[in-house]
Parts: structure tokens; C-alpha cells; sequence
């Protein structure tokens, strides 16, 4: 395999104008045409991704595509769909499970943890597990319990495991590449609200000039730094927006890779704008957000010109419907945090 | 007399991102004159089929799918005469018809009430 994409969705057409527009959701599905015909081991399973496409729609039409034999519908049972994917693994195969929601994890948590995470190391290298969980995330659909939460800390914080969420189409579609193309098992998060977000996306884009692990300055700014990643990267922007309107210049930071942490770009920015704020939908306690606050810490301590502030979910299991908006981290709970590492005075 | 105003109801985000519908029975023609949170109209998602409350009391004026007809999210589903002038009629109801799940749309960004001071350089 020379790691070089020469096709994608549709893209077998030569006349097709190599940038698309299309939806994140559309995105993933193309990142998954391109791998199922770049590597013949891949597979792609889980419940409903094959005859109905997901409920989704990512997985529209790999089935008709690459037949059934490929892309196929497992039992409603999470920890036999990571199980599965485990001994495909160790057979040489390269399974791309998906977990139709976050919640629905859970089940599965004692084959990720146990098996899929730790047959690298127990094996000392001899049985590598390269293995694509995709992972429905995150709220802010309005949906029932279970298909709102944020499992990153809990994937983040288990040896053996990467962790990665994108925040635009574009990125999807690479980090899926990425994702599948890593020998190490990884669980990608997929924003269920940035479905159906519109944007230009290069099909034939290769990973290489962004390896893993590392974040992107996506708005520069000299006040402060927004760290996010998932659907609260477009709420940062917005919050960037608005704090523009006010003269206060905000940089914004999509993390995408949740571990391994980009910590030198983080520090980077920290020191650049001498404030940092992190904004997170999981709950606040031992979230992710606290790694981040603790490694810019680290490395920019003497930069800082306040403490890093945390804005995050409640520590409540995640509300459904109506009062998600009372949840999620919101404009002004960010805009507030702002000002309070622009007014800090050192006791 | 009252005035009244039409309005048409789109269809809504049946929830979990699903893109389409199928209309299976209608449980109202046009004529009927119909309460708010009636049984409106009988879909089917590929995931199960739900019955739709109207979103307005009025009278319904226009069916926009036969049965058996695929609905996209967003696409007009049927328009009511409502009473009322514009204004009082407009309910907000429209695109939301008490049913969990709804796309979230660009452009809707959140309103802000927290103003920011720059810091003294």
C-alpha cells in the first residue's frame, strides 16, 4: 500500500472537482468508501450500519458497495461488537466497529478496556489491534438519555487507547483516514450536532502534514485561548465573534486528537495570549478539561496572566431533551470565563 | 369576523439526525378543523412510525404529500388556517411539534448578554 488516495466517494469520475461540499455526515461516509477500497481487510459493522445505512446515514450505501460481506449488522450487543472486533483484529483483519451512540458504550467498556486497549502490550507488540471505534458523541440534538454524553476522559484516561473528535467535515474525513490507516486502537468521536454542518471538503486529502496528536489554531487571536473540541469548537468561534465585537481578540484551538494531547501546541498558545480558557460538554469533574488546564500549567506557568479557567457540563448525568440548552456550555458561560482571566490580579 | 392566517408546517426533525419520512395515514383533510395537539398525520422513519399532533388549532387548507409519500426534514407538510391576525397567530409551533430530537441550523447562533472589557495593555 503506497498511502496514497487516489480515490474517494464518487471520485472515481475524473471530470469531479477533487473539493466538495459536503456535510460532515457525508464526510465520514466518503473517509469510509476510501479506506473499504484502499485496504481489503477493513470492515465495517455495528447495529444498523449495513442494510439501513445507519441511523445516521454514515454508512449509506457501503453495504451495496462493498457487499455484505464487508459491511454487515451485528445483534444489539456492544461488548459482542467490540469482542468481534478484537479477534478480527487478531486475524489480521482491520475492523472499523461503530457503536450507534455514545451511551451505548458502556456495555462494550469491558472489551475496550481489558482487550481492545491492552492486546498490544500483552502481546508485547506481536498482536497490534487496529481498530476504529466510531462513536456517535456528544449532545446537542435534543435527544432521549444515552445518545448525549461525552466519554472522552473515560477513553482518554485507559493506556493503549488514542482518542480523537473532529469538528468540521473536512477534519472528519482526515482523521478517519488517519484513524484507520494507525496500527493502535483509536475511538473516534463523531459530533452528532455537526451532521449536518455544510462545509468544502478535500476528498483526496492526505493526513501526513497533520500527524496525530497534533491541534490547529483555527482563529488567531492575542487576548486569549479558547480550547475545544467536538461541536464546542464552532461554539468557541461563535464566542470568538462576539468578543471581537468588544475589541477583545480570542484565539481558538481545535484540539482534535483528545490523547495523545497536542501539549506543546497548547502551550504555544497559552503563551502567546498569556490567558487560556477550556470548554468542554462532559461533565466538569476529572473531565478532560482539567488535563488540558493542567498542561498548559506545566508548560506555560510563567507566561500566564491568570489562572486557566474550565467551562464545562454539570456534574448531573446528561439531561435530555429541553434542558440540554441549560447544560451545554453556553456563549455568555464562556464569555464570562473570559473575563474573568482578563480581570485577574495576581493576590 | 375574525381574521385569520395561514400557516404551514414543515417537517419536523423526528429525531436521532433522521433525514426523511413516509406518510403513512393522514388523520385530517382539508376542511376539518382541527385542535392543537390532535393526531395530525401517521409517519414512518426508518427507525419507527410516529404519530404527529398538529402543532395549531385551525382548519386545515392543504395536504402537501399523498400517502406513501416520502417527506424530507424542512419540506411542507400542511398548511392550516389559523385564527388571528399574523402577529398572535405565530406560536413559534411551526418546526416544533413537541417531538424529541431537531437539527440544529447554522445561522441560529446563540444570543450573547455578557459584554467583555479588553485588558489595560
Amino acid at each position: 500500500m503506497t498511502g496514497t488516495i487516489t480515490e474517494a466517494a464518487g471520485a472515481a469520475d475524473a471530470s469531479a472537482p477533487r473539493v466538495r461540499e459536503m456535510s460532515m455526515q457525508q464526510a465520514v461516509n466518503a473517509a469510509l468508501r476510501t479506506v473499504l477500497r484502499e485496504d481489503p481487510r477493513t470492515l465495517v459493522f455495528g447495529e444498523d450500519v449495513g442494510a439501513l445505512g445507519g441511523v445516521f446515514r454514515v454508512t449509506d450505501g457501503l453495504q451495496e458497495e462493498f457487499g455484505a460481506e464487508r459491511v454487515f449488522d451485528t445483534p444489539l450487543a456492544e461488548s459482542a461488537i467490540i469482542g468481534m472486533a478484537v479477534g478480527l483484529a487478531m486475524n489480521g483483519w482491520r475492523p472499523i466497529p461503530e457503536l450507534q451512540f455514545d451511551g451505548f458504550a458502556y456495555p462494550a467498556v469491558d472489551q475496550i478496556v481489558n482487550q481492545l486497549a491492552r492486546m498490544n502490550y500483552r502481546s508485547r507488540g506481536a498482536v497490534p489491534m487496529p481498530v476504529t471505534l466510531r462513536l456517535p458523541s456528544f449532545g446537542g440534538i435534543q435527544a432521549p438519555e444515552h445518545h448525549g454524553e461525552s466519554l472522552e476522559a473515560l477513553f482518554a484516561h485507559v493506556p493503549g487507547l488514542k482518542v480523537c473528535a473532529p469538528c468540521d467535515p473536512q477534519d472528519a474525513y482526515r482523521l478517519l483516514l488517519q484513524s484507520v490507516r494507525c496500527d493502535d486502537p483509536v475511538v473516534y468521536m463523531e459530533p452528532k450536532a455537526r451532521y449536518w454542518d455544510r462545509r468544502p471538503v478535500e476528498l483526496a486529502h492526505d493526513p501526513g502534514d497533520m500527524p496525530v496528536g497534533r491541534s490547529r489554531v483555527l482563529r488567531r487571536g492575542r487576548h486569549a485561548t479558547l480550547v475545544a473540541w467536538g461541536a464546542m469548537v464552532h461554539r468557541c468561534l461563535q464566542a470568538a465573534e462576539y468578543a471581537a465585537e468588544d475589541g477583545v481578540e480570542l484565539e481558538v484551538v481545535d484540539l482534535r486528537w483528545l490523547k495523545p494531547i497536542d501539549a506543546e501546541g497548547l502551550a504555544a498558545s497559552a503563551a502567546r495570549t498569556r490567558r487560556a480558557v477550556v470548554v468542554h460538554e462532559a461533565p466538569l469533574t476529572a473531565g478532560l478539561g482539567a488535563e488540558v488546564s493542567a498542561l498548559v500549567t506545566e508548560r506555560a506557568f510563567g507566561a500566564l496572566a491568570a489562572p486557566v479557567e474550565r467551562v464545562a457540563g454539570f456534574d448531573v448525568p446528561y439531561p435530555a431533551g429541553p434542558l440540554e440548552p441549560q447544560y451545554l456550555p453556553t456563549i455568555d458561560r464562556i464569555l464570562s470565563a473570559v473575563q474573568r482571566t482578563l480581570e485577574y490580579k495576581r493576590p | 369576523m375574525t381574521d385569520t392566517t395561514e400557516r404551514t408546517f414543515a417537517l419536523p426533525d423526528l429525531g436521532e439526525g433522521l433525514v426523511e419520512a413516509t406518510v403513512l395515514e393522514w388523520l385530517a383533510a382539508p376542511g376539518d378543523r382541527i385542535g392543537r395537539n390532535a393526531p395530525l398525520v401517521e409517519l414512518e422513519t426508518t427507525k419507527s412510525a410516529v404519530e404527529i399532533p398538529s402543532p395549531y388549532a385551525g382548519t386545515v387548507v392543504r395536504l402537501h404529500a399523498e400517502e406513501g409519500e416520502v417527506v424530507q426534514v424542512g419540506s411542507a407538510l400542511v398548511t392550516f388556517a389559523v385564527e388571528g391576525p399574523a402577529g398572535e397567530a405565530d406560536d413559534g409551533a411551526a418546526g416544533q411539534a413537541g417531538i424529541v430530537g431537531r437539527v440544529p441550523q447554522d445561522g441560529e447562533a446563540p444570543r450573547r448578554r455578557v459584554r467583555l472589557r479588553p485588558p489595560e495593555e
